[in-house]
């Protein structure tokens, strides 16, 4: 299941854990929560195979500050949780951005808010676009969509996260990460970046360097925040990624991130045969947000109807995109059963009668 | 064309790796395929379910709302999921467990005895590999050639010696003659 092009059926949250091993994660810390367990099960005994680290820590506040040790010392390291075990971490991350640690924090979503419960949801995309944590920093978040794109975004998470020293969170959800299909995982396609500049090895031979976030000359502190926000902007001029599907003709177009990505497809194939002109596009990168790509399709007449797992929280990024040039409608449920294909369907053609805005009861 | 399967059943009685099974068959043919269990505070004894999709094209929505084949394993499940199964689709019942009642007229029934025919093989353990037997007979799209690879390759080289006896289930059904 390592290094190959043979497709395996495998779960989400193996599919994580695998491509981490393969992306040169040395070291695993986490602490055990539905939907993402399998994540640290794997780990457990694959990184002890391999020789490299795994810890079940006492608490998720413990496992967030041991990747942050781990990887102020230049090797690749990881988290994994879910939903209110994120929230747990949202301190270290802040500081993590600060010192401009390279991160990995995979988050497979539940439903919040509070403990929740074990339910899928999409409920973390303010948390994770927004920050949980203090002060101006910024996540880079990734949503896979498939059980390949866990590998593949895996692989760009490690990749990321060291190229601009930056914390990446993984944004799954308990659908994907509890989900098989085929996948394959070829070989961890990105260079390795050379850590030497700046990471603690000892200082033997050379100067002592300190990580810190603390902040007591103002100048300096101004300086910091400008330079973490033109990375930023550097991260948002490299990296945006997303994809869109037949966008060009169309009138009405479907956005959705991760899993959910497949049911607007799928609806818009339905639409369309109902003679509906609809398109998709799905936001690869939520941080940074495809905003220039989605005003172009508002600028060219489309309408928009966001469709996701929340109470609409992607949905205002996609109308602060648009800039009030186009009408834009929210398809959502809370948490538990994926909105159906039919469900999106009829509340397209809802939209277009002319019903704002929709939340699908239970 | 996008075709839909639950297997449901008690805890125990291999329902996810029925599944596990048949979704690695399709994977083995080339089709797209996915997985999902319903999960939670599952326990031994309570009730289990998993559905596979399977498509020629991108897979859709994982987790639908009715389905073209229900496969249950006892008699909770047929109760549960007769109601969504769809209009011309098919519940393939495991008879021992479950009572020979057609509440609809509007799906096909498969009635057979599995867990006796496992019972006849020596292990109540093979019952979810004999719903397969049963499934490729029922449903032309599953094929037997496959689901014995899948069978291969989920038991792997560690429960290599367990392969001929699921091999055997899963032909039981037919040689039985028991159905359709």
């Amino acid at each position: 299941m390592t290094n190959n092009n043979e497709k395996v059926l495998i779960k989400g949250n193996y599919a994580i854990a695998q491509a981490a091993v393969n992306a040169g994660c040395q070291c695993y810390f986490g602490y055990p929560i539905t939907p993402q367990t399998e994540i640290g099960e794997y780990l457990s005994g694959k990184m002890q195979e391999l020789g490299r680290a795994y810890v079940c820590a006492e608490s998720e506040l413990g496992a967030i500050n041991m990747v942050m040790g781990a990887v102020a010392t230049g090797v690749k390291a990881m988290t994994s949780s879910s939903s209110c075990a994120i929230s747990l971490m949202q301190e270290a991350l802040s500081y993590a951005a600060s010192d401009e640690l390279p991160v990995v924090v995979v988050n497979v979503m539940r439903t919040g808010p509070g403990l929740g419960y074990i339910y899928p949801a999409q409920g973390d995309y303010n948390q994770a676009v927004y920050g949980g944590g203090n002060g101006d920093y910024n996540l880079i978040v990734l949503a896979p969509s498939t059980v390949q794109e866990c590998v593949d975004l895996t692989y760009r998470a490690f990749y990321l996260a060291q190229k601009y020293r930056n914390p990446v969170m993984l944004l799954a959800d308990g659908l994907l990460g509890q989900m098989m299909e085929p996948a394959s995982f070829g070989e961890y396609p990105y260079p390795e970046i050379d850590v030497s500049s700046w990471a603690l090895t000892g200082a033997k031979g050379r100067e002592a360097r300190k990580i810190y976030s603390v902040a007591t000359d103002e100048k300096k502190q101004i300086q910091h925040i400008c330079d973490l926000h033109r990375k930023f902007e550097a991260i948002a001029e490299n990296e945006t990624t997303y994809e869109e599907f037949e966008t060009d003709d169309a009138d009405i177009v479907l956005v959705a991130f991760g899993s959910m990505t497949r049911n607007i497809k799928a609806a818009m194939k339905v639409l369309r045969e109902n003679g509906v002109k609809a398109g998709c596009f799905r936001p690869v990168t939520l941080n940074p947000f495809p905003h220039k790509q989605i005003y172009e399709l508002a600028r060219r007449g489309k309408e928009f109807a966001v469709v996701e797992m929340n109470m609409g929280q992607m949905f205002k990024d996609v109308k602060y995109a648009v800039e009030g040039l186009s009408r834009v409608s929210l398809i959502n449920r809370a948490c538990g059963e994926w909105l159906s294909v039919e469900e999106i369907v009829a509340s397209v053609e809802n939209i277009l009668k002319g019903s704002r805005q929709l939340t699908a009861s239970l | 064309m996008e075709t839909n399967f639950i297997f449901a059943g008690f805890g125990g009685q291999g329902i996810l790796l029925a599944g596990t099974i048949l979704a690695n068959a399709f994977m083995l043919e080339g089709k797209n395929v996915t997985w999902y269990p319903c999960y939670g505070a599952e326990m031994r004894g309570g009730t289990v379910n998993c559905e596979i999709v399977v498509s020629d094209s991108e897979v859709s929505s994982v987790h639908k709302q009715d389905t073209d084949y229900a496969i249950v394993l006892n008699q909770q499940s047929f109760d549960r999921f007769i109601t969504r199964v769809k209009s011309g689709g098919t519940i393939v019942a495991n008879s021992t467990l479950v009572a020979e009642a057609r509440p609809r007229n509007d799906i096909k029934y498969v009635f057979v005895p599995m867990t006796k025919l496992a019972n006849d093989l020596g292990t109540s353990k093979v019952t979810n590999v004999v719903s397969l037997g049963v499934l490729a007979s029922a449903c032309g799209i599953v094929k037997k050639e496959f689901l014995a690879k899948g069978i291969e390759k989920v038991l792997g080289e560690k429960k290599k010696d367990l392969i001929p006896l699921n091999i055997k289930a899963l032909n039981i059904a037919s040689n039985e003659g028991a159905l359709v």
